[in-house]
């Protein structure tokens, strides 16, 4: 179940050819319609381009007079209502600044002094009385004097030259070299005071020497400029987080396997971590300033803002792009990384919520499908197919050939004449450029340019979920190996005090224990040993083993019911010849029927035997019989014994001990009552009559 | 047909009212249609709609069956408070702004979300797009909205397509007509014939 809708983008006739940081996602016309900017270099003859999409359709196109460095949009008031957005496109050492799509605003880099000495030299180098082999020397020497990194570009091309090649360079060109220009690498903005997405924002530019210059958003002059670090180092990629008059961090990836970090009121930036290999791309992670790279050697890391390692992970292709993608209603940010095998994975943290795989361009390819080829003429109508070389070749071969191209979904381009497949061709795409944000009115879009030049659109769904159960993706390879460390909780002091206690008592607790053992023992075996001698056991053993029998008394007394309840619990076999003894005092309990014969006991069936037992009273009767429960004095009176008989079988095969309740007593008729208590009466033998 | 569906009817027989719930996507023109709906005495003096927060309801009458129109927002956190809605209502009018290409994939999910949902699936409520505002530029036509949407997969639904202008008020009258045909045929057997 993908979590992306895929909008379809009529690419017949896009083709962009970009970096990264010429996208920029604004609302140009203050409408409430962000649209995509994209500063395109353009390919072949076509210079480069400020492209302008409404969604998926081209609205606008500019022709820039550079290749673009950079395109960034942002405020320069807060008036209400609110202004158009200026936009600021960098070209090698100026940025242009337009508002409505029209220039209004060019600055230039400040141009750096030339050294005195140089100077002195190109002077002496441009006079003709100079130009011979023996008077170049000396010159040539003290410029080679001078620092390599100061010399401008016309010194170091001449220190390279032959001695020769340099008299005929100096007779050719005699002109003392022009001002030099620093080079702009990438630009940015920073909000000044508010993080308002409409608040104003100042510019934030980084030279090819090191310097970052942050210009002021009304009159675009200096702000501040300072040093990305102290040694040389080069930028190519800045990313800016914070208000500028509040407090802010710059942080910059440089071509020499470093990120930098530059802060609020430091006129030097320092090192803030150097990776194995070369940097693709870095982001920061707002929340906690903790920096996303990955690099060259296929690593993806993750850095805390004071430059410690925090995880890394080794991705199965080379990645390609980066772009942070904040799903706020989630509450989460991912990091989006293209790879070159043409996925896109979504990681939360170090774990992979989701992937994408950015098929062999068949949107695009897909949308020139039906484009047909003009094979009389040899040529196609679209231009920038792969596979034109092709067919040209089996066109000319068959003048008058029409084929028709059918772009699978798999990536795979067929050629079809008429029915008959004439060749294949897998067109592998990958992602170039990719960028998340706000385009239209739909606020999720992950917008990705491929390599092959088309565009593609997706839109995050509204339901979509990226918790770690809903993500679907296979766990992290290092939880499977079982890499990922035991939870094992500290040793707290009361574990450490019995360790020592057990360490120095062992010979006693060992003692102890086994005392105790012993008396456990002594203990079952004495219960076994009384069990056997009453011969009391309600569960048979032996052949016998599924047998039970149960007694339920019921009454008042002193006539009880005993329900008997025999249960045969065996699955497949019947009983047969079974009887019941009652086992009475004939003193004390009379039984209406002391020998039941049991019927045929079906496996699992189960039979009851009410019989009623009537207790004896003589005359000289103890009152504690009446209170045995008070008292708990009842002895062996007020026990009745069942046995449970089987056909040929000397012993029981199950004995039941019950314990009579004693007889209510004023369920005893008045004269026996009398009698008890000791008033002398007659004997009436009324109440031996009762059934 | 539920035991509200049915007590409504039997109840309603008198007013013959029916509730139809009016969605679509943030500024597809939901507001602005129901405005246009509205008998002309009623009309609010044209104005910048704002957006519709939560939702409102709206009267009007057409064919002989008098609507009670929910006009509930379209903005991605309140699309979720849509489906509340589902269970009384007789019938959908789904608005999709056809000059919006990038959004109509957007538009075919929710509305494959709204079909697929249990207080929906297989009831018989007619469902009326309107493909709004096509007299903008590059405005697609109302079958080339159709088949993006994917209507012609709804099975369990009559429904019907056409083309408006909220602000004009072209175009509408024909959709709510449709409308109160089907919902006079389904619902009220007995109230006008």
């Amino acid at each position: 179940m993908t979590r992306w809708l895929d909008v379809e983008v009529g690419t017949d006739d896009i083709d962009l050819n970009t970096l990264p940081q010429n996208l920029a996602l604004l609302d140009l016309h203050n409408d409430n319609e962000f649209k995509l900017l994209i500063g395109d270099f353009g390919r072949g003859e076509d210079g480069p381009k400020l492209k302008v999409f409404k969604g998926a359709m081209q609205i606008s196109d500019t022709v820039l007079p550079d290749l673009p460095l950079g395109v960034v949009g942002f405020y320069i008031s807060e008036t209400v209502p609110r202004s158009v957005p200026i936009i600021a496109v960098a070209y090698s050492s100026c940025v242009f600044m337009y508002r409505n799509l029209k220039l209004f605003y060019k600055y230039y880099l400040p141009s750096i002094e030339l050294s005195m000495c140089e100077m002195e030299v190109w002077k002496q180098l441009t006079n003709p009385i100079n130009h011979n082999i023996d008077a170049i020397k000396p010159l040539i020497d003290s410029l080679k004097a001078i620092p390599h990194e100061t010399l401008t570009p016309q010194s170091q091309d001449i220190l390279t030259l032959t001695p020769e090649q340099r008299l005929e360079y100096l007779e050719n060109n005699a002109e003392l070299p022009s001002r030099n220009n620093a080079e702009i690498v990438c630009i940015n903005t920073l909000k000044m005071h508010s993080i308002d997405k409409y608040s104003v924002s100042c510019v934030v530019i980084a030279t090819e020497d090191g310097d970052v210059i942050l210009l002021e958003p009304q009159t675009f002059s200096q702000l501040c400029q300072a040093k990305i670090c102290g040694v040389k180092k080069t930028p190519f990629q800045m990313i800016t987080t914070g208000l500028y008059s509040v407090d802010y961090r710059i942080t910059i990836a440089t071509r020499e396997k470093s990120v930098c970090i530059l802060k609020r009121d430091w006129p030097e930036g320092r090192i803030l971590f150097n990776t194995d290999d070369h940097i693709i791309a870095i982001e920061v992670i707002t929340a906690d300033s903790s920096v996303m790279v990955i690099c060259a050697d296929h690593s993806m890391a993750c850095y805390s803002k004071k430059g410690k390692k925090q995880w890394c992970l080794t991705l199965e292709h080379r990645p390609v792009a980066m772009t942070l993608v904040p799903v706020l209603h989630l509450g989460v940010t991912l990091t989006g990384v293209a790879l070159a095998s043409g996925h896109v994975h979504l990681y939360d943290g170090k774990a992979r919520r989701d992937t994408v795989f950015v098929r062999g361009g068949c949107v695009g390819v897909g949308a020139r499908a039906s484009v047909r080829w003009q094979g009389a003429e040899g040529h196609c109508v679209c231009e920038r197919c792969l596979t034109v070389e092709h067919h040209d070749a089996s066109a000319s071969g068959s003048p008058g050939v029409t084929l028709t191209g059918v772009a699978l979904a798999s990536g795979h381009v067929h050629l079809y004449d008429g029915k008959a497949r004439r060749d294949t061709v897998f067109v592998r795409d990958v992602v170039s450029v990719m960028k998340f944000g706000q385009l239209g009115q739909e606020e999720h879009v992950l917008i990705i340019i491929t390599g092959g030049g088309n565009l593609m659109l997706k839109i995050l769904k509204r339901t979509a979920d990226f918790s770690a159960h809903a993500a679907g993706v296979e766990m992290a390879p290092s939880a499977l190996t079982g890499q990922k460390p035991w939870l094992i909780p500290k040793k707290s002091k009361l574990f450490l005090e019995q360790s020592v206690r057990e360490r120095e008592n062992a010979t006693l607790m060992h003692k102890t224990f086994q005392h105790e053992l012993n008396r456990l023992r002594l203990l079952a075996a004495t219960t076994l040993l009384e069990a056997h001698k009453k011969s009391d056991n309600s569960v048979g053993i032996g052949p016998m083993e599924s047998m039970r029998l149960t007694a339920e008394v019921e009454g008042l007394g002193p006539v009880f019911r005993v329900t008997l309840m025999i249960e045969n619990n065996s699955k497949d076999k019947a009983v047969i010849g079974l009887s019941i003894l009652f086992h009475v005092h004939t003193v004390n309990y009379k039984v209406s029927n002391p020998y039941i014969k049991v019927p045929l006991l079906s496996p699992g069936g189960k039979l009851k035997f009410p019989t009623k037992i009537e207790e004896v009273f003589d005359d000289n009767i103890s009152p504690d019989v009446l209170f045995r429960p008070v008292t708990g004095q009842g002895g062996e009176r007020s026990l009745i014994k069942v046995l449970l008989l089987k056909e040929g079988k000397k012993t029981p095969v199950l004995a039941a001990t019950v314990q009579m309740p004693p007889t209510d007593p004023m369920m005893l008729p008045f004269d026996k009552m009398q009698a008890i208590a000791g008033i002398e009466e007659k004997e009436d033998s009324n109440w031996t009559n009762k059934t | 047909m539920g035991l509200l569906d049915k007590l409504s009817v039997w109840l309603g027989r008198g007013r013959a009212e029916v509730t139809v719930l009016v969605l679509g996507l943030d500024n597809s023109g939901k507001s602005t249609l129901l405005q246009a709906l509205r008998p002309p005495d009623a009309r609010a003096p044209p104005q910048h709609a704002a957006p519709t927060v939560g939702q409102t309801q709206e009267h009007f009458t057409s064919g002989g069956v008098a609507f009670s129109a929910w006009d509930v927002s379209g903005a991605p956190r309140h699309r979720a408070l849509w489906e509340r809605h589902y269970r009384r209502a007789h019938a959908v009018i789904f608005v999709v702004d056809s000059a919006d290409h990038l959004r109509l994939v957007v538009a075919r999910e929710e509305l494959e979300l709204l079909l697929a949902h249990p207080d929906m699936f297989g009831r018989r409520v007619p469902l009326l797009v309107f493909a709004n505002k096509h007299d903008a530029p590059h405005a697609l036509a109302p079958m080339q909205v159709a088949a993006a949407l994917g209507l012609e997969r709804i099975t369990d639904k009559p429904w019907h397509i056409c083309a408006s202008c909220a602000l004009s008020g072209a175009g509408l009258a024909d959709g709510v007509a449709w409308l109160a045909r089907q919902l006079r045929d389904a619902h009220l057997p007995h109230a006008h014939t």
